[in-house]
């Protein structure tokens, strides 16, 4: 077990590794540079080419990588280009923020996404499952950006009840104002995910229901709550694992159209940003923190899934 | 037993009352911005929220007013030699920068050098290109030797990025230092950039206590914070937006003029533009009004230069005709085109103004013989694949800080965006605007820019359409600011209601 998580460890290295290459070689072959950025529309040629020289733009590729490359190997992430300030602290900051948004996210979708699962499974056909079946289309089908701009419409344009910005600092808003503006956000972000996991509990659920152990537990007169929660949940809940390690992945990529539309500071706002400025220490630094969460979301699902299922555990190297 | 009377006379009462009569209208002041700052340094400064920052902590030699005339700001006065060489600056005495020290003549050559310095790459470095030396004879006096001479000398010192900066204080990112009327206090990335009153700003204290400028990238957020009172000013605002925020008894929309402007380029070396008939042709198949109610929803005005119709050197006596079609066909017929010219047309994507501006041209001129085929281009490709290289394409230039950076560059034969945009050369113009550059006084470079007016409406470059609005929607207690053409707020007497 030690031994295929070191390994899978070094795979997530390897990954993020992989990865850095690949954006370095993006921005690259993106239009424009980042000195157009830095200069604004009047930029006249003669100061473009001087900031890129400044900048070591004009070198060879492999030694610009290789400046980056070796700086972070000290530690050191850079400094962004068109902000001339330390690159670490803007990016762990914004990672701090967007952990709060996408932990609440993750823990209600997980929560409530298995609860409905369950609730549709044990109650099939009833009035709810069909109403939670429709609903679970709607959210699954409408983008986020959607919900994001009906909510800021209604609950905090028309009604007024909830800020129409995500983002308060504690410092200044207070505990309270802090978590009143990340209400429609973390609701923004859940409501597709909530649809897509509720989904898959509900059927997995329903696998487990017909199952040849359960009607042995039945049959032998085993209370119907104890066959749900001892023989059924334990096995339904083992694909919903691998689901929201894959629904991390889309809440990533969810955060940064959240971010965008509640106004609130956090990394997938600061990527977009060090895309459209082809700032490219900046965007590298952002990439490797998700692509190290998404890659260890993975590793904590497969060893979860490991601990829930001994053929897998047993099995040795499955993965 | 204190008297009433007493009590008011007492000096710790009266002091008090001062007091509260000071902060009377304090509060903080929520401004929603749609872009992050990427720099708190005027001298390197791009966009609009920077421009903001700029006006709000720091101070020109000049100042540009409302009407967009230059008044003296940090400068108290100047005077020019002869050759128009030599200009001699008083500066103010005792003004204070934020973190203390007093400002002198040193830190305004100091900044200056800084712009010129080929190593801060300053974006606005080239617009000052003339400035040979700079010399401090005194603590209060600062003089600019040109290379050649230059006129509108005191105008450009007002622009954005010249702002005068403490010489030995330029920490911008942590502690940035100017001499304006609120101080920096916090800057998050992406968030918010807060700044408060200066109690010693030289013009008296301002009465915000407090004002934060809020990034919010997306408009329908920024409405709706305004709607339920957690911004206080949202600004560029959509012309379609304007009627319905108008209607909101708790908001009040000011919409000033600018000297921002949308144009048709024409390049008036690739056929059909090559040929003034067809430019003129194109200017009597087209109603400027028109364009304007379509585009702007009226929120503008029709144009005939980058000299827009709010400056007081406006040639307001050149007429806008009304669309002819008959007459226009009939000089695309002189100019050996009977049956219409057919000409594609590129509109930048992602600039929805703009976009509409260009099928608002396609769709007016077609009565006249123009065949319009619209091609849509991003606005990132524009420098590489559009400008100098497209016969006919839109785009839109912000407002410069003085007449002569808005027409020289632009209009004269040997002008830099000229030699991009249109390719165009007419003696009058050249001659015009060179006159312009030659005396450093605002009334006798009047007659000099109506010529050039009146001969660029005879023989026009291109299809200037229209100078845009700035418009502002405000919470109604918000008073006291004025909302200025250069697109950005003076919030030195504003406060709250």
């Amino acid at each position: 077990m030690l031994l295929y998580t070191a390994r899978r460890l070094l795979a997530v290295v390897g990954v993020v590794w992989a990865m850095s290459l690949l954006v370095f070689a993006v921005v690259h072959l993106l239009p424009g540079s980042v000195a157009h950025m830095i200069l604004g529309e009047y930029a006249t040629a003669e100061a473009v080419a001087t900031l890129e020289t400044r900048l070591g733009l004009n070198d060879p590729l492999w030694l610009q990588y290789w400046r980056w490359f070796s700086g972070l190997l000290r530690g050191d992430f850079g400094a962004s280009l068109t902000m001339d300030r330390p690159v670490a602290p803007l990016v762990f900051q914004a990672l701090g923020r967007s952990a709060t948004l996408g932990g609440l996210a993750l823990a209600l979708v997980a929560g409530i996404g298995i609860a409905l699962g369950i609730h549709s499974a044990v109650h099939q056909g009833s009035v709810a499952d069909r109403a939670l079946t429709l609903a679970q289309y709607v959210f699954i089908a409408v983008p986020e950006f959607f919900w994001c701009i009906l909510a800021i419409l209604c609950f905090a344009a028309w009604l007024g009840w909830l800020p129409a910005t995500g983002f308060a600092p504690v410092s200044e808003a207070g505990v309270l104002g802090w978590a009143r503006h990340l209400v429609l956000p973390v609701v923004a972000l859940t409501l597709g995910l909530i649809a897509h996991v509720s989904r898959m509990v509900r059927s997995s659920m329903l696998e487990a229901l017909e199952s040849r152990y359960v009607l042995a537990a039945r049959a032998k007169g085993m209370p119907e709550r104890l066959v749900l929660w001892r023989h059924a949940l334990p096995n339904a809940l083992l694909p919903a694992i691998t689901v929201l390690a894959v629904d991390a992945g889309i809440l990533i990529g969810g955060i940064v159209v959240v971010e965008t539309v509640f106004s609130f500071p956090g990394l997938g706002r600061l990527l977009v940003y060090a895309i459209e400025h082809h700032d490219l220490p900046l965007l590298l630094a952002g990439m490797i923190v998700v692509t190290t969460v998404y890659a260890l979301a993975n590793l904590v699902a497969d060893l979860l899934y490991g601990a829930l299922n001994p053929r897998i555990r047993h099995g040795g190297t499955a993965a | 037993m204190l008297t009433r009377r007493a009590a008011l006379a007492s000096p710790f009462v009266l002091s008090a009352l001062s007091r509260a009569h000071a902060q009377a209208g304090g509060g903080t002041l929520r401004i929603a911005c749609t872009a992050s700052l990427s720099q708190l340094d005027p001298a390197k400064t791009t966009i609009a929220e920077e421009y903001l920052w700029c006006n709000l902590a720091f101070n020109g030699l000049t100042r540009i007013r409302p009407d967009l005339s230059v008044e003296p700001e940090l400068a108290e006065s100047w005077t020019w030699s002869d050759d128009l060489k030599t200009w001699t600056f008083k500066l103010r005495q005792g003004v204070k920068f934020h973190h203390g020290r007093e400002m002198t003549s040193e830190d305004v050559a100091a900044s200056y050098r800084r712009i010129l310095d080929p190593a801060l790459v300053s974006p606005v470095r080239t617009n000052y290109a003339m400035i040979e030396g700079i010399d401090t004879p005194d603590a209060h006096t600062v003089v600019f030797r040109l290379a050649y001479p230059y006129g509108g000398f005191a105008d450009i010192l007002a622009d954005r990025q010249a702002k005068i900066v403490p010489h030995d204080a330029l920490n911008f990112t942590q502690a940035p230092s100017g001499t304006g009327p609120f101080r920096f206090a916090r800057y998050t990335p992406g968030d918010r950039l807060v700044v408060v009153r200066n109690p010693d700003y030289w013009e008296g204290a301002p009465r915000l206590e407090q004002v934060e400028l809020r990034v919010m990238p997306e408009m329908a957020a920024r409405l709706a914070g305004l709607r339920a009172g957690d911004i206080d000013i949202v600004w560029e605002l959509n012309p379609e937006d304007i009627k319905s925020l108008r209607d909101n008894a708790a908001l009040r929309v000011e919409s000033v003029a600018t000297a921002s402007w949308d144009a048709a380029i024409m390049n008036n070396s690739i056929a059909p533009f090559n040929d003034a008939r067809v430019r003129r042709a194109f200017h009597l198949a087209v109603d400027k009004r028109d364009v304007v109610e379509v585009v702007l929803f009226g929120e503008g005005s029709p144009t005939h230069s980058p000299i827009p119709p709010s400056h007081p050197f406006f040639a307001a006596d050149v007429p806008f005709n009304r669309a002819d079609p008959a007459a226009a066909r009939r000089l695309l017929a002189q100019a050996g085109h009977p049956n219409g010219v057919k000409v594609p047309l590129v509109i930048p994507v992602g600039r929805p103004v703009r976009e509409r501006l260009g099928v608002t041209l396609q769709q007016l001129a077609r009565p006249a013989g123009f065949d319009i085929e619209i091609q849509r281009v991003p606005f990132a490709r524009y420098s590489a694949e559009v400008s100098g290289k497209a016969p006919l394409y839109i785009d839109g230039y912000f407002a410069r800080p003085t007449l002569d950076t808005a027409t020289h560059p632009f209009l004269h034969s040997a002008g830099s965006w000229n030699a991009r945009l249109w390719k165009y050369s007419n003696p009058k113009v050249d001659q015009a605007l060179d006159a312009a550059r030659l005396t450093g006084d605002a009334a006798q470079q009047k007659p000099h820019y109506l010529a050039m007016q009146r001969a660029l409406a005879e023989d026009p470059c291109g299809y200037f359409a229209y100078a845009v609005n700035f418009a502002v929607a405000y919470r109604k207690q918000v008073q006291g600011v004025a909302t200025h053409p250069m697109r950005w707020f003076d919030l030195r007497q504003a406060y709250l209601a």
